[in-house]
């Protein structure tokens, strides 16, 4: 999408309109008299309806993992529909649903292997690919690794991945670092996605990942920078939610919170357009007027031993004996050493949302049963996100969400079959050997990076700096930090040092640095299984199913991953040929439903191939008025004992909601939190208030969301897909409607449209982050505005913690042309 | 014979535009000239401002201005309540895309949204304006009912998506895209709605669905004033409608 196209739409129907009615009147000037016009029977007549066969897939738009029907005629995909067998799609898809046809049938796919032949590379050199057979492109990398492997710098070898699906593409990635000796097969996306939502919750309830959510049941909601419905996954599920709760009885009440006005904004009943980096601080503000007024969740928390309310405005010497606490552990703790003195007037302050807006939420909050609260890269993507993040999820205990109905689960795993062999098999004296294991991962994480999962994001600047040492062949899947990452124009400089690999379907920034094109097949060509990412808590795997044969010379990545292992001298070589192919990895995933058959009777790999998806309900457990329950066939029957409570659910060191996070508390951590945050070593463990830093030297918050229309990393050259309308672009310092613009910060600048939009913090600029792709594709290229993504001048900082990227904390000086 | 008609309850549209998408995908639609569209509204000054969207398809009029200023008949009204362009009769002189008061009405040569030209992308060696690789199957074009890649020279609109609506069992009340029966006689913009704020029935029939809603919730048709009588009508919230301009004469 580009700005001025926007505009251009939107006069477009504004002439439409107003001519129209002007139009209307001249007609009924003209004394026509009442023209019921012709009825037409004599349709144009057709030969024999040909045959349209639905197959079954799965979206690739975001990760919801949507079921889909494809309907194929005469081999042509033509439509796409949501499954009715699916849970999550119930036959609905999101607006990017619809987009696979468009992606199947995109003209500037590419077409085959290929290989670079200017050894030159840029933004503006020309790589001049030359078509290559799959055994050229396979033996080429194959040889890479093999001689690198033979100088004993097989590490010198990285593997990077976004999207993966399942079991066999991205789960096939760490086998293949761990059996070929390198740590950096596979570095994951994650510390350019969400990392702090998931490490949040880790720290106060063990489990280190998104949550699942009885939304249908909830009967109030508190969003905090999630999106919900613009992106937040499913979106697609969000959106069929959000017409039952909205009409449900009782209407189920949201308050939503962000700093521009989004469609989530707009349709809740309650917006707080909160400053940038400070829901932390909102918050901690609502759980001390929660704990002042009385108002939490006895039954979940528990209470003071004489049932009453010390929690008093600046009392700090509550003794924590004096409180019986039942599945939280550390609340008067956290209340002296931090909450005391969140008051709403405080957090007024930091926050600029109104003190009586803040009570009236707490209030509202804290007394409509079921309630939840959530959260994603809004208040995360922050210097701060992880402290946010705690502040904010710590409400779902105070309020007694956490696996009640129309609370918060966790996402069950499926019970998929065993592959056919293992790698542990065909690990050979090289793989195993201590040699290997001095060898940190490109990325420092486990070094530097102590809590970290990924860091991405660092990859470019330790290359260059040959720090810890200097990459040699990088593969990229389902990722593109060249155009995503922060300070993405440090990729550029690194990719012309690399031999690059990318496996995308189609042309791309990564491309442009590319020497060996293996491109993919598109999703409808896919045969794919794909796990369900967090939904409503019982397990789910769906599968793709391809509609038409593959249009081009394309092989499916898992495939291509297996033929180069084939390929490697050794063991190594001998597993992948044992594994065969992904179609095999998927059969034998699909034994482990033979005996756990799904709730739809899918138990084998056709029946899967039939419905789509293999599903097992109900979830589990659940809270009921503080008691946890285990279903035993009819109902959530069994009582759970403390301990299967700490196994399944609370997986925290003390089997708690922990206010005070013995994680965080732990010695291998919190002296790397104290040094990293500045947080005193006795208060690491809190959810708190830590002021946010910001960087890039402007004056106005530079904030990209993710939009509606923003189909998986392709929007860009969907024309489709940007001449659809979508809201919230531009910002109130944005000069004038319609200017040239120069969006800067100290690492970068990128030229824009501006667009005035009320909509907006004054103090904030928005630039959605699926904008500025460059290298996608014809109408990528033309409609070239802005002239690179927002990425470019988001300064390359990460939150300590969880190694997130701080998206959010740049701050730009936007000026005229 | 049914009066087909579709309800949108406002309360529910998260303005998501699945509708639009589901529609251009169905109906072969060039990128930006949706027949179904959700038209976005900013009003008041920050703080407090109002964003709104509207989800607008044909109206589907009882009396269509577009089909009383055909000169060639082309535009008509059927028994069932469809208003179709019969592309072997439009001329396209565009009159009904100036009597139309809702702006629904496309013509071919208007310039691409985004270049380059899908047209010239996708270019047709026929009277088609353009040949998508994705179209629907051939089977389907039905130019007297207006359906299929639109031709050169003529107008467009949505069509009610005729070729599923007219294929259902007569004397069916309400096309549910949830119920398996009916699905693939639902609308596309009704089918692919995630929240289910469209509703499709005979309006005809006191006892179907929309017949319901319009008469519980207080339905209301867009610039009502001008006469038109849509048959597409707008739930607006228990709060109650603003009612029309008519409904006051009347009282």
């Amino acid at each position: 999408m580009k700005l001025d196209i926007l505009n251009t739409a939107i006069s477009r129907r504004r002439f439409l309109q107003v001519s129209g009615v002007t139009g209307a009147a001249a007609a009924a000037g003209l004394g026509l008299e009442q023209v019921t016009g012709q009825v037409v029977t004599d349709a144009k007549a057709t030969a024999a309806e040909s045959k349209t066969v639905i197959t079954k897939n799965v979206c690739n738009q975001c990760p919801a993992r949507c079921g889909v029907d494809v309907y194929t005629t005469d081999g042509r995909v033509h439509a796409m529909y949501g499954s009715l067998e699916s849970p999550i799609s119930n036959g609905k898809l999101c607006p990017k649903g619809y987009l696979g046809a468009y992606i199947l049938y995109d003209p500037d796919r590419f077409k085959g292997p290929m290989k670079r032949t200017n050894p030159k590379k840029g933004r503006d050199e020309d790589p001049k690919f030359v078509p290559i057979s799959w055994d050229e492109a396979l033996k080429t990398v194959a040889d890479r690794l093999n001689a690198l492997r033979d100088k004993g710098e097989s590490h010198r070898f990285a593997l990077l991945f976004g999207r993966g699906w399942g079991a066999s593409d991205a789960g096939l990635l760490g086998t293949f670092g761990r059996v070929y000796g390198s740590p950096n097969a596979a570095i994951g996306h994650s510390s350019t996605c969400a990392d702090a939502s998931k490490k949040a919750k880790r720290l106060l309830d063990g489990n280190y990942d998104y949550n699942a959510y009885d939304y249908a049941n909830t009967n109030y909601m508190l969003i905090f920078g999630a999106s919900f419905l613009e992106a937040y996954r499913p979106y697609n599920n969000n959106l069929q939610v959000w017409g039952h709760i909205r009409t449900k009885s009782p209407k189920t009440k949201v308050t939503a919170v962000d700093v521009h006005w989004n469609t989530t904004i707009s349709g809740a009943d309650r917006a707080l357009l909160i400053k940038p980096g400070t829901d932390g601080a909102l918050a901690l503000a609502i759980a001390h007027v929660i704990l002042t007024e009385g108002l939490w969740d006895r039954n979940f928390v528990g209470d003071f031993k004489d049932a009453v309310n010390r929690f008093k405005v600046g009392e700090a010497t509550l003794n924590p004996a004096d409180f019986n606490e039942k599945w939280t552990k550390g609340l008067v703790e956290w209340w002296n050493a931090e909450l005391k003195d969140r008051t709403p007037k405080w957090a007024a302050g930091i926050t600029t949302i109104a003190e009586r807006d803040i009570v009236t939420v707490a209030r509202e909050l804290a007394t409509t049963k079921p309630a939840m609260v959530l959260f994603e890269r809004g208040p995360t993507a922050h210097s701060n996100g992880v402290y946010n993040g705690m502040a904010i999820h710590a409400l779902n205990a105070l309020i007694g969400s956490m696996y009640a109905e129309g609370g918060l689960m966790n996402q069950m795993g499926v019970p998929y079959g065993k592959l056919p062999v293992s790698s542990d098999d065909f690990m050979d004296e090289y793989a195993k050997s201590d040699d290997r294991k001095q060898y940190p991962r490109i990325d420092l994480v486990g070094k530097d990076w102590l809590m970290a999962s990924n860091q991405i994001q660092a990859i470019p600047a330790h290359h260059l700096a040959g720090k810890p040492y200097k990459l040699d062949t990088i593969l990229f899947y389902m990722t593109a930090p060249i155009y995503s990452a922060p300070e993405a124009r440090k990729w550029e400089e690194a990719l012309q040092t690399m031999y690059v690999i990318d496996t995308s379907p189609f042309p791309g920034e990564t491309a442009m640095f590319a020497d060996l094109v293996l491109p993919d097949h598109t999703y409808l060509e896919r045969l794919q299984d794909a796990p369900t990412y967090p939904f409503q808590g019982w397990p789910m795997a769906t599968l793709r199913v391809p509609a038409v044969k593959p249009l081009y010379d394309t092989k499916v990545f898992g495939d291509t991953l297996i033929e180069i292992g084939k390929r490697i001298k050794g063991p190594m070589g001998e597993y992948y040929k044992a594994l065969g192919s992904t179609e095999n990895v998927i059969k034998h995933l699909a034994k482990g439903f033979e005996d756990k058959p799904g709730t739809n009777s899918v138990n084998s790999f056709e029946s899967w191939k039939e419905k789509g998806v293999w599903y097992k309900k109900p979830y589990l457990w659940r809270q009921v008025r503080g008691e946890f329950y285990e279903w035993d066939g009819t109902g959530y029957n069994k009582p759970m004992k403390p301990e299967d409570v700490k196994a399944k659910l609370l997986k925290t060191k003390s089997g708690k909601f922990e206010f005070k996070s013995s994680y965080l508390e732990d010695e291998h951590y919190a002296e790397y939190v104290h040094e990293k945050t500045g947080v005193p070593l006795e208060r690491v463990g809190f959810p708190q208030w830590v002021e946010p830093k910001f960087y890039g030297g402007g004056d106005l918050h530079f904030i990209s969301p993710k939009v509606a229309l923003q189909a998986e990393g392709r929007a860009g050259n969907l024309p489709h897909a940007t001449t659809i309308a979508q809201p919230v672009v531009g910002g109130k310092k944005t000069i004038y409607d319609g200017d040239r613009v120069r969006i800067k910060s100290e690492v970068g600048r990128i030229e824009a449209i501006a667009r005035h939009y009320e909509g907006v913090r004054p103090d904030t600029v928005i630039l959605p982050n699926i904008l500025g792709h460059w290298a996608q594709g014809r109408w990528a290229r033309q409609n070239r505005l802005p002239t690179g993504s927002a990425s470019e001048v988001i300064v390359n900082k990460s939150e300590p913690i969880s190694g997130l990227a701080s998206y959010y904390a740049t701050k730009v000086t936007v000026e005229r042309v | 014979m049914a009066k087909w008609g579709m309800v949108i309850d406002l309360e529910k549209c998260t303005g998501c535009q699945a509708c639009t998408a589901a529609c251009a995908m169905e109906n072969n639609r060039q990128p930006g000239e949706n027949w179904q569209d959700v038209i976005y509204f900013t009003e008041g000054e920050y703080p407090s401002v109002q964003v709104k969207w509207f989800p607008r398809p044909c109206m589907h009029c009882e009396n269509p201005s577009c089909v009383h200023v055909c000169p060639t008949r082309a535009t008509y009204k059927t028994d069932e309540g469809f208003v179709l362009i019969d592309w072997d009769r439009c001329i396209g002189c565009k009159y009904c895309m100036i009597a139309c008061p809702y702006g629904v009405r496309f013509y071919t040569d208007e310039k691409p949204l985004v270049g380059p030209d899908i047209k010239t992308v996708f270019k047709s060696n026929d009277e088609h304006s353009w040949n998508p690789p994705w179209k629907m199957p051939d089977s389907r074009e039905d130019w007297k009912h207006g359906v299929g890649v639109q031709p050169r020279d003529v107008v467009s609109k949505c069509t009610f998506c005729y070729h599923r609506v007219s294929k259902a069992p007569k004397g069916t009340p309400d096309l549910s895209e949830h119920d398996p029966k009916t699905r693939e006689y639902t609308p596309a913009c009704v089918v692919a709605c995630p929240p289910t704020a469209r509703y499709f029935g005979d309006l005809d029939n006191p006892e179907s669905e929309v017949s319901k809603m319009i008469s519980n919730k207080n339905g209301v048709r867009l610039l009502d004033q001008l006469g038109n009588k849509p048959q597409v009508y707008y739930l607006t919230g228990v709060g109650g409608a603003v009612p029309s301009n008519r409904a006051i004469k009347k009282t």
